[in-house]
């Protein structure tokens, strides 16, 4: 599903962000990306959706080298990925049933589609009932619930999620893990960046660690070390 | 698509709500310079009225008397042809009744009392001499000779009627457009201006447009819409304007005197109605040029 190979990726003149990086990921699959802040996990899951591109070596998403697509091929590109970040990035003067139409809104869905899909995911996260409020009126963890939602709406193979626990309280945090595991196993290929070693250690699952760029490690069932 | 469409329009609306005083200042600043070039094309085309008999370096008009005979045209015509240094004969030419009528028509566009006494019957025609001499005396001594010519009605020279306003119509010219296109050139980076705070206003929202596959057009058809009706808005105040301006000149000009020459500073309706045409696609043009460049300059994947 998702594979690199020898990627290198440097900002500016200083040293790379990430360097002669190679994993392969198959369909399906739970991967956390693990290593304190700056060590490149970031930068390689931008590097998946296309808003960076590599200066060395190549990045394979669904059997298509995405550094070779053209600049209008990017929105179909993103259309088989979600997005989930530390700090939720919902639009604050939408509803949460607002929030989650925009990304179907965007990309052109029907109205009936829409009316359809969004109240079952909100369903699927738990905020069916709070499909009115602001996300300011919601919990952290709850929020977070609105961002896995918009990005599941779609059905994407791949979901990307950057410290999605990041802000939230260990016990809420095992909420929005189980959520993830509850989307993984539909099917979806989840790639998750963090450094909280709790719930890397609580899952079990694929470990890539990497410092200053480069991938230390790549273990089946890790834990965080 | 109507979907598409309607989320536009929603976008446009609410963008230009956020946005009001900008978009006002915007809007004023295309509406005064679009009036402007307005207000030079019709100043223009009055000033071309007034000199329309004098086009193509015309020095001298001997008038005919309509009711001349062939025999004393020819000897008109001759007399012109026989002062080959002081007239360039190659240039000379002789507009009938019909043509001098037509002519008539511009020159008294603003006095209709004069042009109820013309017809096609009664009208004089002329031949139009062009001056090989820069010795204006030598001009003006011709022109005395022929005033006694059988069947010429009279002599007008250009030097006595319309140098001052050729010289007038052409500096009026240069620096209106001047003007305007300086306006025109302030009203796009306004525009510009808008749009780019329009964007940085929403850039949360377009970061996550873009993150969940909205394609480029899709994000910058709401902004280069608010740029181009910005543009198009202003054209429609600059037209009531001009419109108004027009209305207000033709209305004066009719209690001015006959003959005056300020008579033929008025210009066809359907004169005025192509030129506020011309302000409405440009006003949109230079808005949603502005727009669409700041809109591709901003919002780069």
């Amino acid at each position: 599903m998702i594979r690199l190979e020898n990627v290198s990726k440097v900002y500016g003149t200083d040293i790379p962000a990430v360097r002669d990086a190679s994993f392969d990921i198959p369909k399906g699959e739970f991967v956390f990306l693990v290593g304190p802040s700056g060590s490149g996990k970031s930068t390689l899951l931008r590097l998946i959706n296309r808003q960076e591109r590599p200066e060395r070596g190549n990045v394979w998403v669904a059997g298509r080298n995405i550094n070779e697509i053209a600049n209008n091929q990017i929105p179909q590109l993103r259309r088989t990925m979600g997005n989930v970040f530390q700090d939720y990035k919902l639009l604050p003067n939408k509803s949460v049933f607002e929030n989650v139409a925009f990304a179907l809104e965007v990309i052109g869905k029907p109205r009936h589609i829409i009316a359809q899909q969004v109240p079952q995911v909100l369903d699927l996260v738990g905020l069916g009932d709070k499909q009115d409020r602001l996300p300011h009126q919601l919990s952290g963890g709850e929020q977070q619930r609105v961002s896995i939602a918009r990005a599941f709406v779609n059905r994407p193979l791949i979901l990307l999620a950057d410290e999605p626990t990041g802000n939230l309280d260990p016990s809420t945090g095992e909420g929005i893990m189980s959520l993830l595991e509850a989307i993984n196993g539909t099917g979806t290929t989840v790639v998750m960046a963090t450094h909280d070693h709790r719930v890397v250690n609580a899952m079990r699952k694929r470990v890539i660690q990497l410092d200053r760029g480069v991938i230390v490690r790549d273990q089946e069932r890790g834990v965080y070390e | 698509m109507i979907q598409r469409i309607s989320y536009a329009f929603r976008e446009t609306i609410a963008s230009f709500r956020r946005n009001v005083t900008l978009s006002v200042a915007a809007i004023i600043t295309s509406a005064v310079s679009l009036l402007l070039v307005g207000a030079t094309f019709l100043m223009q085309r009055g000033f071309d009225n007034l000199l329309v008999q004098w086009r193509g370096d015309v020095g001298m008009i001997v008038f005919v008397r309509p009711d001349v005979t062939p025999q004393a045209l020819k000897f008109i015509e001759q007399n012109l042809k026989s002062q080959p240094n002081i007239i360039d004969v190659t240039k000379l030419t002789y507009l009938d009744k019909a043509g001098s009528y037509k002519e008539a028509q511009r020159v008294f566009a603003g006095d209709s009392t004069t042009l109820s006494l013309l017809s096609v019957e009664t009208i004089p025609s002329q031949f139009k001499v062009v001056p090989k001499t820069t010795d204006p005396e030598l001009v003006r001594s011709l022109a005395s000779q022929y005033r006694t010519l059988p069947g010429v009605a009279g002599v007008s020279l250009a030097e006595d009627e319309f140098d001052v306003i050729s010289t007038l119509s052409g500096f009026v010219r240069t620096v209106t457009i001047a003007m305007s296109l300086v306006l025109l050139a302030v009203a796009v980076i306004l525009i510009w201006n808008t749009i780019r705070t329009a964007i940085f206003a929403r850039r949360r929202e377009i970061e996550v447009m873009k993150l969940v596959g909205a394609t480029d057009w899709f994000i910058r058809v709401p902004f280069i819409m608010e740029g181009l009706i910005q543009g198009l808005v202003g054209a429609i105040f600059s037209c009531v304007g001009l419109w108004t301006l027009n209305s207000a000149w033709t209305s004066g000009v009719a209690g001015f005197k006959a003959g005056t020459g300020v008579s033929s500073l008025v210009v066809p309706d359907s004169y005025l109605n192509g030129v506020m045409i011309a302000l409405l696609i440009i006003g949109a043009t230079a808005g949603g040029v502005g727009s669409g460049v700041a809109s591709s300059k901003f919002l780069d994947v």
